[in-house]
């Protein structure tokens, strides 16, 4: 096949990709599946934030939960103590989010490898025992957010197309951002610092700022994340916005999809989050840890036989071979 | 002065790599660094370049104090240097290598990308500018590397070992680089194995021998120096043997 073709076929393939992440919630009605549709999203947000300081910067944090799970507990905890709009919680969220970066940031970056993400283990897990212990976060029941709009500013809807929307607009920020970053100089050292941190600081790369400042982008839009879900589902506890599930979601989604690439995080989510509801729905009560061993099974494969994941596959492997075709 | 390095020393626990050791080097001089295995070269040239922080010394560039200053500070005052075992970054194209040295000195990835170009054609990399720098084999790795450092436009270039491991031919051509970058007025500092290359290239050698500079001066000098003999050869050599026909 000629790449002419090729670029044709992949234009066309964007496109299509485009309208039908945009028609989905007004064509599928039924609720379950339109469901699916915003956790897709919200999946693909918060991967993407982690695919900036992951994947590009080659900085595993396995501690995301601690952003995400901010932005979902601020919206909620500022309804349930002081009756405050939910959505004032959002851009708090964010701001704090940076904040907790820099401070998280800082020292752990001293790490390298395996020992940064130890740290950051550690750190999301001291938060989720902080705030399952403290009543003004709702301690171990978790906080609400509100049943029924009371303005615009709350944010309460029952049907999923609204948040599914604003889902949207979300991922197009994160990728946006994204893909500002991978143009300008920011992009080009991140991956240099992946590459070989030693070899980029003696090009006058200075790493440390660099991985900062990605982690603090990357903190913001986790946050975010949290934040669109805390409106949506209205309810947050340790469990599902603070436990270590959830960074490892964020890992295996990107590293599915392909680590450090534009598209990878949003193919990954694509995949795996339908993927985890049917295996719900299909094995029910009884398949709870499935979800743990479907993670395991698909960090096996991939590190195994494609470490670069969907994406590299599909520019390595496969396009060559219609190339040829 | 370029660069003044005085008395620096360097103690892993209780073993002195380094034992002051001084240098000076002038403004568009080639010095030559040998010495035996595990005489101290590699530490100095980590003490001058940042990787390393003296044990006690000082270590001025451009009337800087930079001692125990970081390596990407080094650069941005002007340094640059490859490493013994080439370190490109892998997953980036050949041309992408060269542009994260570029933007030190040009912020914008445009400009960058142009000034990366340029210094591609001069190393001879031009025809190899897309493919990931993985592909090279070591001779173009080695190339990739002073063409990324020499993006950083330096003052001084430090090689380790740039021209270990490459065949006669290969060590010709890298010669013809390495004076190339000389006439653009960059000093450089050359650690090497290869006696013809020193020979060739430096206007001035100093000698390594258990952490301490044994000798210094015109390479023709220092090769036929007693105490250089002695350090690589063992002391009972005959002078009949000497290798350095300089």
């Amino acid at each position: 096949m000629r790449p002419s073709t090729l670029a044709r076929l992949r234009a066309a393939a964007a496109c299509a990709g485009f309208v039908a992440l945009c028609a989905y919630p007004i064509a599928v009605t039924n609720p379950y599946y339109a469901r699916i549709g915003g956790l897709v999203l919200l999946s693909a947000i918060s991967a993407s934030a982690w695919n900036i300081v992951g994947g590009y910067a080659g900085q595993v944090s396995i501690g995301h939960s601690m952003f995400f799970g901010l932005g979902a507990y601020l919206p909620l905890v500022l309804y349930s103590n002081w009756q405050l709009p939910p959505t004032l919680g959002v851009p708090m969220g964010i701001l704090l989010a940076v904040f907790l970066a820099v401070l998280v940031g800082f020292p752990a970056f001293r790490l390298q490898g395996h020992y940064f993400s130890m740290a950051t283990i550690a750190v999301a897990e001291l938060i989720r025992l902080l705030v399952s212990n403290w009543d003004l976060f709702g301690a171990a029941i978790g906080v609400r957010g509100p049943a029924v709009s009371r303005t615009v500013w709350d944010f309460a809807f029952r049907s999923v197309v609204p948040y599914y929307y604003l889902f949207l607009a979300g991922l197009a920020a994160v990728l946006g951002t994204t893909r500002l970053i991978e143009r300008s100089r920011m992009g080009y050292y991140l991956r240099a610092i992946k590459s070989g941190e030693g070899a980029a600081r003696s090009l006058g790369v200075p790493s440390r700022r660099y991985k900062l400042y990605a982690l603090m982008v990357s903190a913001a839009f986790a946050s975010l994340a949290g934040s669109f879900y805390a409106l949506w589902i209205g309810f947050a506890d340790t469990s599902s916005t603070l436990g270590i599930l959830v960074s490892v979601e964020m890992v295996i989604v990107t590293a599915l999809g392909g680590a450090g690439t534009l598209y990878g995080p949003l193919i990954g989510a694509l995949i795996l989050i339908p993927l985890q509801n049917f295996s719900n729905v299909l094995f029910g009560a009884g398949g709870t840890g499935l979800t743990f061993l479907m993670y395991g099974g698909i960090i096996v494969i991939i590190s195994r036989f494609e470490p670069g994941g969907l994406v590299h596959l599909w520019q390595h492997r496969l396009r060559p071979l219609i190339r040829s075709a | 002065m370029l660069l003044r390095a005085e008395g620096i020393s360097m103690n892993f626990g209780g073993f002195t790599a380094v034992a002051g050791a001084s240098l000076e080097i002038e403004p568009g001089e080639i010095v030559g660094i040998i010495g035996p295995n595990g005489a101290g070269k590699s530490t100095f040239f980590g003490c001058l370049v940042g990787d390393l922080k003296a044990t006690a010394g000082q270590v001025r560039f451009l009337d800087h104090e930079v001692t125990h200053r970081s390596p990407e500070h080094h650069a941005r005052l002007g340094m640059a240097r490859t490493f013994q075992v080439p370190q490109t970054f892998e997953d980036l194209t050949v041309l992408e290598n060269v542009m994260v040295g570029a933007l030190l000195r040009h912020p914008r990835a445009a400009e960058a990308r142009r000034f990366a170009q340029g210094l591609l054609e001069f190393a001879g990399l031009a025809g190899a500018a897309a493919n990931k720098a993985g592909s090279l084999g070591t001779p173009g790795r080695k190339r990739l590397e002073i063409a990324r450092a020499l993006a950083t436009e330096p003052k001084l270039l430090l090689l380790d070992e740039a021209l270990a491991g490459l065949t006669p031919t290969e060590i010709h051509t890298a010669i013809e680089l390495v004076r190339a970058i000389h006439a653009r007025g960059i000093a450089l500092v050359i650690i090497e194995h290869i006696m013809e290359v020193i020979v060739t290239l430096a206007q001035r050698v100093i000698v390594f021998n258990q952490g301490k500079i044994i000798a210094g001066g015109l390479p023709g000098n220092v090769m036929r120096d007693e105490q250089v003999v002695a350090a690589y050869l063992g002391s009972h050599g005959r002078r009949a043997r000497v290798p350095f026909d300089a």
